[in-house]
């Protein structure tokens, strides 16, 4: 209303401000981003690799891949894990919802000391050439990206006991799933990338 | 999208017509005049390369020459006779667009692009068979020679060229190493070209060549020179602190004069060459080791002819 | 909203209240106010600028004679190194995201950004990595001194040995921009995506947002990769490793492309939105609308596209292969094309039109008339035998100036002007703004055009001395860079006090055609707050007698009314 013709008649239905349901596609944003830099390492590995006059450091003959195949195993079936919790969670099965969701964290952080496992027993270091160093570059930036899944499943989880929280948590959980799967299929292409595709000379 | 208006029956604009078109005369007639100006922009062409990379700047500036005047002069016409009246508050013709224009002033500079582009690819073949460059990644302990296949069409060399922060080390396959780099006339030389520790680059203006040089690889490179004269070899990939002093001369002689001066050069006793780095930061210890964090310069390299830094330039 | 009651129910409100006596706290608080944190990027934006304009100063007049007397080399490498990352991380980038937030959500009718709080969060970044970048002066060997590229092995040599060093907190300082880039991407193109006005379909945004959202898309996918490329240089420097040492097997070309994959793109990131900006002052101060709307905007996508493509035309004499440079020089000039269309639309408004010569119109005619002389450059740059003879020489650094300082830079003193009465609710003084067009214009022509031939007859980038021959030119080159020095005092003055007592200014002092020009100046807290306009028109109707919005006239008195 204007006060200098209060008896005009508006013609337009005001747009009000829709206040809601941006944070999913913000998430996604970022996800595409995020997997850029992935991209990025995984480029750099394959061309280094590929180009590197001197590829393995003395004394080191390959990598041994049965405890990480084991390793991969246990990650990629926790993904399938979080999407049961997620089944649950959207039939309002609150418990249900958070024993899936507990073991999925159980099988995230099982990789973790398992890649921890491996990485005590391998006998070169960070320092061991363009090897070593994109080995530990690769493994530990999708490390560090497993530990933060761990974490904000952790903060889900949490949040899932306050009362009344569902329909926001709902969304939370989502997003965290998605960068679940996310950190998943990124360990897929670095086990392919770094243990499938060996180069022995 | 609407477009202008017209009455299909409308005449045609002929002022108009004939002022766009005396105008496109005058600048074409500029424009062209520019473009021979620029062959005086570049130093004095000296291989064999130069003139195809001198044609291809001036025919570019012709058609940037071209397209600045023309767009330039449209917006000083614009600002001379579009102006709003001073208290003219009306709105300008209402114009949204004209596809047929816009696709034209799409597809016109689409075809000069890729005309342009292909040409350009044309002479970069050409500079390619004039000059072939060819990397070779060298392992640690391997040596240069052992990796790198030599330009077979090759009449001179191959000359090592090897560059250090902050100096330049000429290595000739009799053995004669110089601070400076001789070239006879009209011959084709093959340099290798190597970095002991970090980017450097080697670059000869009159010569239009350029090319970096990068550690762990030895880069096989040839030329062929066609002016005498005693032109500038610069580092122009930044290499530390004192890269701009990384400079030497190319010294292009006749072939007299080049076989004259190796034999002369071979039975000379080695002494420091030219690393102007190396006297600025003693300099700067000297004085209290002020200013920011650098790595000492790498020692002279030992040379039979040490060269002659203050002698005058051409180019 | 003008209010004469401080009552403190009001004074504690978090947006800005002109005319209260506190208003100025709030650029100074985490506040969550796009209109708020856009003023508090072009503030520290503008303060950096000075600083990096400094730096400048010293480097011309390093550069004023041959040899190196003003100051050490070593010096005069990590000024030129300062100069270009403050320029360009903590001025051009913090700047254009002020633009971002103060006028994506106006002109699509928005009443905030998407993710206030995260909006917030990446404006405070700032300051933070501009301490972790400035306080590299003052560690043991001085800041990066490696130019803003930092190119291995010669940016990992840390002479000194210590780990805390110029070049690592270089680096931790790029990362954090980064960060901070992509937190505002992310929020950027949500907005555009999911908070336009109803009816405000895509081909009915300003070419700004259009600009702005394809920008943002060059820095969703090409910031990883830089950062990527920053966290292996940094484990270089650092914890050992040899991704960029030869002597470790690594490749030290490897780093330029990654350092080009995002670098290149960020040119368009930078120019892109100022190719918005001239398509939105051209039309107010020609009142006519834009030449074939459509074309202009799909443009800005086709450039996006295009822009991911070309990197390697920076390494065209670096030890990359023949087919690679022939096939990124087919790309580069296609980008030519995309360009070409917007230059000539540009040029299409202002046929016929009604053209007012103010400071902004001034700076973005300045503009365009440098711009076509940078994009040709651009094109002869994008030629491999030409651009094996001048890169890395002078001519490169004319290039790059034209277009980032003679084209960005007028876009964005174009647009402060132009926008400044709609978010400061004041009028700045029309003659001094004449004067800062008129200094700025003559010295930064001074500053670049000489340059070009110094570098077309041989003289290389990044010294601290040269040859005698280049002296007539750098000399010419250091009289234009004192001049825009001193260019800036009226800018400043007229800044200043214009905020704190120019005349007060009326909703649509331009007369313009826009959602943000149907807002109070400044506008309230939430802009359209509950009652956002449904749009109906294109925009730039000028001359075509239709309203933009439903009920404009309602808008248009509730404007001057608050």
């Amino acid at each position: 209303m204007t006060s200098a013709n209060p008896d005009l008649q508006l013609k337009h239905q005001p747009g009000h401000i829709k206040h809601d349901g941006h944070n999913l596609t913000g998430f996604i944003i970022f996800l595409c981003s995020e997997s850029i830099i992935f991209l990025a390492f995984f480029t750099g590995f394959a061309l280094l690799k590929i180009t590197s006059p001197e590829w393995l450091p003395s004394g080191v003959d390959g990598l041994e891949t049965k405890l990480p195949l084991i390793n991969t195993v246990i990650l990629v079936s926790s993904s399938f894990v979080a999407y049961f919790a997620e089944r649950y969670l959207h039939k309002e099965n609150l418990w249900g919802f958070r024993a899936m969701w507990l073991l999925t964290m159980a099988m995230g952080s099982y990789f973790v000391y398992g890649q921890y496992v491996e990485w005590s027993g391998l006998p070169f270091s960070l320092s061991s050439g363009v090897f070593g160093g994109t080995f530990y570059l690769l493994t530990g930036f999708h490390g560090l990206h497993v530990i933060t899944g761990i974490l904000l499943m952790g903060l889900m989880l949490f949040r899932s006991f306050r009362p009344n929280n569902y329909a926001k948590g709902e969304m939370g959980v989502t997003a965290v799933s998605l960068f679940w799967h996310f950190v998943d299929v990124i360990w897929i292409i670095l086990y392919v990338l770094i243990y499938v595709w060996q180069r022995t000379t | 999208m609407t477009s202008t208006r017209r009455n299909p029956k409308k005449p045609l604009p002929i002022r108009l017509l004939v002022v766009i078109l005396s105008a496109t005369v005058v600048d074409a007639f500029l424009s062209f005049q520019v473009s021979r100006w620029a062959y005086g922009w570049l130093p004095v062409p000296a291989s064999t390369a130069a003139p195809y990379v001198d044609d291809l700047f001036s025919l570019e500036v012709g058609i940037g020459a071209f397209v600045f005047i023309g767009c330039v002069g449209f917006i000083i016409w614009s600002i001379l006779f579009s102006r709003a009246e001073k208290y003219d508050e009306s709105d300008g013709l209402p114009i949204e667009g004209n596809t047929k224009l816009e696709i034209t002033w799409t597809v016109i500079p689409f075809v000069i692009v890729m005309a342009l582009a292909f040409y350009s690819i044309h002479v970069n073949e050409k500079l390619a068979s004039l000059g072939p460059k060819q990397k070779y990644d060298v392992a640690v302990n391997q040596s240069p020679d052992a990796v790198a296949t030599l330009d077979a069409r090759r009449d001179v060399g191959p000359i090592e060229v090897i560059s250090r922060q902050w100096s330049w080390e000429f290595v000739y396959p009799d053995g004669v190493r110089s601070s400076e780099l001789h070239l006879p006339l009209n011959q084709r030389a093959n340099f290798l070209l190597i970095s002991e520790d970090v980017l450097h680059s080697f670059y000869i203006p009159a010569f239009r060549l350029k090319q970096d040089i990068i550690p762990g690889s030895v880069i096989s490179y040839s030329i062929t020179p066609t002016r005498e004269g005693r032109f500038r070899l610069r580092d122009a990939m930044f290499s530390g602190a004192y890269f701009s002093k990384n400079q030497t001369d190319v010294i292009v002689e006749s072939e007299q004069d080049y076989s004259d001066w190796l034999k002369a050069t071979a039975s000379r006793p080695l002494v420091q060459g030219l690393s102007p780095g190396t006297a600025l930061y003693e300099k700067r210890l000297k004085d209290g080791d002020r200013g920011w964090a650098t790595v000492p310069p790498a020692p002279p390299p030992m040379v039979n002819d040490p060269g002659n830094p203050d002698a005058p330039h051409d180019a | 909203m003008t209010t004469t009651n401080y009552d403190p129910r009001v004074l504690k409100a978090p947006h800005p209240v002109p005319g209260a006596p506190d208003n100025w706290k709030r650029f100074f608080s985490f506040n969550t106010d796009a209109k708020v944190i856009g003023i508090q990027y072009i503030g520290l934006a503008l303060f950096f600028l000075l600083v990096g304009g400094l730096l400048a100063m010293v480097m011309r007049g390093e550069l004023i004679t041959p040899p190196a007397d003003l100051v050490d080399p070593s010096v005069y490498n990590g000024l030129y190194t300062m100069h270009g990352t403050v320029m360009l991380f903590l001025f051009l980038f913090p700047v254009l995201n002020g633009f971002n937030n103060l006028l994506i959500p106006t002109m699509i009718g928005a009443p905030d950004m998407a993710f206030p709080k995260v909006n917030a969060a990446a404006f405070w970044l700032v300051p933070v990595f501009a301490v972790v970048l400035l306080s590299s002066f003052f560690v043991p060997g001085g800041p990066a001194s490696s130019g803003w590229w930092s190119y291995p092995p010669v940016s990992i040599q840390n002479p000194l040995g210590h780990l805390i060093n110029g070049e690592f907190l270089w680096i931790l300082a790029v990362a954090l921009s980064g960060v901070s880039s992509i937190m505002g991407a992310i929020n950027f193109v949500t907005t555009i995506i999911r908070m336009r006005a109803p009816g405000m379909g895509f081909f009915r945004m300003p070419v700004f947002v259009w600009t702005a959202w394809a920008a943002q898309t060059l820095q969703l996918i090409g910031l990883p990769a830089l950062t990527g490329g920053a966290i292996m240089l940094l484990f270089d420097l650092s914890f050992g490793t040899s991704f960029f040492r030869p002597e470790g097997g690594g490749d030290p070309v490897l780093y330029q492309h990654f350092f080009w994959f995002y670098s290149h793109p960020a040119v368009y990131v930078m120019v892109l939105p100022v190719f918005g900006i001239f398509s939105e002052l051209i039309t107010v101060y020609s009142r006519k609308p834009l030449f074939g709307y459509k074309f202009v905007a799909l443009a800005s996508f086709i450039i996006t596209f295009l822009g991911l493509i070309v990197w390697v035309h920076h390494m065209f004499y670096t030890g990359t292969p023949q087919w690679m440079r022939n096939l990124v020089m087919i790309t580069t000039m296609l980008i030519a094309v995309p360009t070409g269309v917007k230059v000539f639309a540009w040029l299409g408004t202002l046929w016929g039109a009604k053209i007012r010569l103010t400071t902004p119109m001034l700076f973005v005619l300045g503009g365009l008339v440098n711009f076509i002389f940078g994009g040709i450059t651009g094109i002869m740059l994008g030629t491999v035998p030409i651009d094996i003879h001048v890169g890395n020489t002078y001519f490169v650094v004319a290039h790059f100036h034209y277009i980032i300082f003679n084209t960005i830079g007028f876009g964005i003193f174009a647009g402060i002007y132009h926008w400044f009465p709609k978010f400061t609710g004041r009028m700045y003084y029309e003659g001094l703004g004449k004067i800062h067009f008129t200094l700025t214009f003559i010295g930064a022509t001074l500053n670049w055009l000489p340059l070009h031939w110094a570098g077309l007859y041989g003289m290389p980038r990044r010294v601290a001395s040269y040859d005698p021959e280049f002296a007539l030119w750098n000399v010419i080159a250091s009289i234009g860079a004192f001049m825009l020095g001193v260019a800036s005092i009226p800018f400043i003055l007229n800044i200043v006090s214009s905020w704190a007592r120019g005349a007060k200014a009326s909703a649509n002092p331009w007369r313009a055609i826009g959602l943000e020009w149907l807002l109070p100046s400044p506008p309230p807290a939430e802009n359209f707050e509950d009652d956002i306009p449904t749009v109906i028109s294109e925009p730039y109707g000028y001359g075509l007698g239709k309203p933009l919005v439903e009920d404009e006239e309602f808008y248009i008195r509730r404007s001057m009314e608050a």
